[in-house]
Formats: structure tokens, C-alpha cells, sequence
């Protein structure tokens, strides 16, 4: 929650604070928060918001505050499922989205995330895997993450047994026929794009 | 009629979806050309770590579609859908992330001569096809099962241009239009959890909930969906609910049955919640 009478527990060195800020108002529709009205429409909509440290709209208030520290290290972006509720809804037009997007990334790349989410491991091994084999094969996805998590596995045992009685669990990867088209396509575009 | 296909990852292994879209699509005379050696198209997964790569994934699929030479990419997935949709629009906009997009691709012999349009296969059955092949066809006891049509989030936003966002109609149309009787409910664009629903079993439950709770409440007997994520979160996902569960049928199959087709070959069979009871209405 926003309170302005105690010190921000994780904050920055400001000129850190306003770099991150910066960039982020420089990815495409980021600027767009400047024009925020606070209306909350945004926390509204969104299905996850009681995970959530700051909801959308509040997130948006620290990021005009220049917490941006607090702002990256929130698990908020990591739970957006990209259900486009909000930005669908925003009376701004404001690409929420986009936005959350744009923070996993600034994230990622500053090597901060939000202590114990799952999701940032999973999006990496899901990168991994498409990298590796051009394709994404459900089962070896979730068994690749229950190697992580063994005991959140054990609560999914339900869902796994149906899959394999339905003959819906793969037991090898689906491939592209040459995946090395992909992981040379992906690496190649650090030497030519920015 | 000829469209190029993009299956998606999860397609195959789906319950019954790839078995009900052929055969679908064989007795209406709908060809899908699979786009050949595609690649996934990164989901919301890529995006969320590295965008410039993200781009690329999609960029390469447009690029199969100039090269097989299809002016539209058909596919079956919401999340695919709007991952594709979305890149459209950013190169459309931008002529020179193109051309460095292009630039990338010509080591594979590939590039972007057309940015093809992005349909999802309902659109296909809906707009292209002629009602007149859907109905009149259905077996009797159809219009005895009640549907409830549900879109999921990807399909109809971010931009609400393919149907209104919150009240979308053109599932519930072809439902109908395939005879069934269909339920009127606020749950159509609610989420399901996504690629959440995995690792968060328990803070997406109550979505999924919300959602069966509402459909029933509204008197439906199937909740039928058109993404291969949403389908297996409403199926999964009632696995601790109390109260007999739904069965979550994909449109293709409600499309099947309603085309006399046998509930086997349509992949009926791997629902994890069964639709047998139901099945017994239709003569
Ligand atoms: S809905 Fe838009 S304007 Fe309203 S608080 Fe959220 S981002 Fe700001
Ligand atoms: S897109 Fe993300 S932030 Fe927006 S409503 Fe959905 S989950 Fe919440």
C-alpha cells in the first residue's frame, strides 16, 4: 500500500530510480502512464489482483512517484495472466498489458525478481524449450517445472493421472524438423536488432 | 476452400481438438494447409522476457505464409491468435523493425513479402462457410443440450475489433446455428488462469469457479470453448469442486456432433470430465 509517512522499505538510489523510469517511459506506450487519472478501472478488472503487492492502478501511482525498485521487485507484473481486461477497459486507453510486459522485462534484465514467484522460472524454462526444439510440448513443460517444484508436483498428480488416461501425456518432445533454425534465428537477432 | 493452419503446441495432444477440426473440416470441404516446419509462436511467455525474440518467433510464421503463399493464417488457439495479431500490428506500423525482421530471416531463405491476416478457425466456420452447411443436419436431441459459449480472454481483446470485448456473440451464434439450445451468461470473456493456472493451482481455482458456477446457475450442461488452455483449465480445474462436473467440449466438437459425426472420431472420448450422460440425448 502507498504511504508516504514511512520510508519505501526497497527504494533505489534516485538516479537509478529515474533511469528505470525513463526507459520504461520510452517502450512503446509507456509514456501512456502519464495520462493515468487514477480510476482504478484497471484493479477493477483484474482476476488476480488479491495476489497481487499493488494492483495495476497503484503500481502505475509508484511509477510516476519514481519507486521503481519497489515497482520491479512487485510481484504484480509476474501475475498478469495477459487477459487484456484492463487495457480492454481503460476510459485512457492505456496498453496495461503492454506495460506489465515491458516491467517483466526491465526486471529480468536487472536480474530482480520477486521472492519465491514461480512464474519467472517458467517462462524461462518455456524460452529454453522453444529455443531448443522450435516447440512447446505440454507434459515435458510440466515436468521440467515438477523437477523445480516437487511439492507443488504432488498437488497436479490428479491432473497428470487424467492426461495419461485421456492418451494426452507426450512422453517426447514434438520438434520442428530442423530446431536449429530457431535457436540460430533467435541468437541472431542480438547482434542485429538495437 | 484452402487456408493455411497454424496449429499451435497444443494442439495435438489436446482433448479431441485436432481429431474434431479434421473432421470437421472434411465434411464441410474446409482444407487446412499446416504451415510446414512452423514454430511456436512464443506465447505470453517470450514476450514477458525478451520482446525483440518474440517478434521473431511470430515473424518466422508470417514468413511460412508468404512462402506457401496464404494471405491468411488460420489458428485454433486464443493464445496463439493474439500473440500473432499482436506482432501484425507492431510491423505493420513499423517499416523498419520489417525490414531488420526480414533481414534476420534471410539466412533461413525466408521473409515477409505479405503480412497475412490472423483468423481464428471460429471466424472461419462462422463467416466463410454458408450457413446453410451447418444446419438441418443435426440429429435429434441437439437442440435438448444446453450450451454455454465461452471465449476466454485472448480472443476478443486487447482491441475488442472481433467481437464486442464483454459480450461477445459470434460463438453463441454458431452454436445455435448448429442447433443447439444456448444459455445466455455473464461469463463469456472472464479469465481462467491462463498459463497461471499451472504453476498457481490454487489462487486460479476460484476463476475457474466463478465460471462453472455461472453457467450453471444459467441452466448449461456443457461449457464449450475455442482455446486449447481455456479448455484445459474449466476441464482440470473442477477437479476439487463439489456438485457433478461439466463437461468442457471444444466448438469443433459440438460442431461434429452436430454434423452426425461419431463422438469418437470427434475425440469426445478425452474430456477429462465425460460428456456420456449428455450424449445419450442425441438419436
Ligand atoms: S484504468 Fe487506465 S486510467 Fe484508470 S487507473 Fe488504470 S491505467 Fe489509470
Ligand atoms: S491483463 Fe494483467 S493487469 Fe490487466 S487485468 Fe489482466 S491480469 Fe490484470
Amino acid at each position: 500500500m502507498l504511504n508516504n509517512n514511512i520510508e519505501k522499505p526497497s527504494a533505489g538510489s534516485p538516479q537509478r530510480e529515474l533511469q528505470w523510469q525513463q526507459r520504461l517511459y520510452e517502450t512503446p506506450g509507456g509514456r501512456e502512464i502519464l495520462g493515468c487519472i487514477q480510476c482504478g478501472t484497471c484493479s477493477a478488472s483484474c482476476p488476480l489482483t488479491d495476489q497481487m503487492d499493488h494492483a495495476p492502478r497503484e503500481l502505475f501511482a509508484l511509477v510516476r512517484d519514481g519507486a521503481m525498485e519497489e515497482v520491479l521487485r512487485s510481484n504484480t507484473p509476474w501475475f498478469c495472466v495477459s487477459c487484456y481486461q484492463c487495457m480492454v477497459r481503460c476510459p485512457r486507453e492505456i496498453p496495461v498489458t503492454d506495460i506489465m510486459y515491458a516491467l517483466k522485462r526491465m526486471a529480468a534484465e536487472a536480474g530482480i525478481f520477486p521472492k519465491g514467484h514461480k512464474m519467472p522460472g517458467l517462462y524461462k524454462i518455456f524460452n529454453q524449450d522453444v529455443a531448443r526444439y522450435g516447440k512447446i510440448t505440454g507434459s515435458i513443460l510440466m515436468g521440467r517445472y515438477g523437477l523445480r517444484h516437487p511439492v507443488d508436483m504432488a498437488s497436479k498428480m490428479g491432473t497428470g493421472l487424467g492426461l495419461l488416461k485421456t492418451r494426452r501425456f507426450d512422453f517426447t518432445p514434438q520438434k520442428m524438423v530442423d530446431p536449429r533454425k530457431i535457436a540460430a534465428l533467435l541468437k541472431r537477432k542480438r547482434t542485429h536488432i538495437k | 476452400m484452402k487456408y493455411g493452419f497454424y496449429p499451435g503446441c497444443s494442439y495435438k495432444s489436446e482433448a479431441g481438438y485436432k481429431e474434431s477440426v479434421e473432421a470437421v473440416c472434411r465434411a464441410i470441404g474446409v482444407e487446412l494447409r499446416e504451415l510446414p516446419d512452423w514454430n511456436c509462436c512464443g506465447a505470453t511467455s517470450m514476450i514477458s522476457m525478451d520482446a525483440e525474440n518474440a517478434h521473431l518467433l511470430t515473424a518466422r510464421i508470417f514468413a511460412l505464409a508468404s512462402k506457401y503463399g496464404f494471405d491468411a493464417v488460420v489458428t485454433t488457439c486464443n493464445a496463439c491468435y493474439t500473440a500473432l495479431r499482436k506482432t501484425r500490428k507492431i510491423l505493420k506500423a513499423d517499416a523498419g523493425l520489417l525490414a531488420v525482421i526480414n533481414h534476420q530471416l534471410v539466412a533461413e531463405g525466408l521473409g515477409i513479402t505479405l503480412l497475412p491476416k490472423v483468423r481464428h478457425l471460429l471466424e472461419v466456420f462462422y463467416q466463410d462457410i454458408d450457413a446453410a452447411a451447418w444446419t438441418g443436419k443435426s440429429p435429434a436431441g441437439i437442440g435438448d443440450i444446453a450450451v454455454a459459449a465461452y471465449y476466454g480472454c485472448q480472443l476478443t481483446r486487447p482491441w475488442g475489433d472481433v467481437d464486442h470485448p464483454e459480450r461477445p456473440q459470434m460463438l453463441d451464434e454458431f452454436i445455435k446455428r448448429l442447433g443447439y439450445t444456448v444459455v445466455d451468461h455473464s461469463a463469456r470473456t472472464l479469465c481462467c488462469g491462463a498459463s497461471h493456472f499451472f504453476p498457481y493451482q490454487d489462487q486460479c481455482r476460484p476463476l475457474v469457479d466463478k465460471i462453472i458456477a455461472e453457467v450453471r446457475r444459467k441452466g448449461a450442461q456443457v461449457v464449450t470453448t475455442l482455446c486449447p488452455l481455456c479448455q484445459l483449465n474449466l476441464d482440470a480445474g473442477q477437479e476439487t469442486r463439489k456438485g457433478p462436473p461439466m463437461p468442457v467440449p471444444y466448438f469443433t466438437q459440438l460442431a461434429g456432433l452436430a454434423l452426425g459425426l461419431s463422438p469418437v472420431a470427434l475425440g469426445l472420448d478425452k474430456l477429462l470430465n465425460p460428456i456420456d450422460t449428455l450424449l445419450r440425448k442425441i438419436r
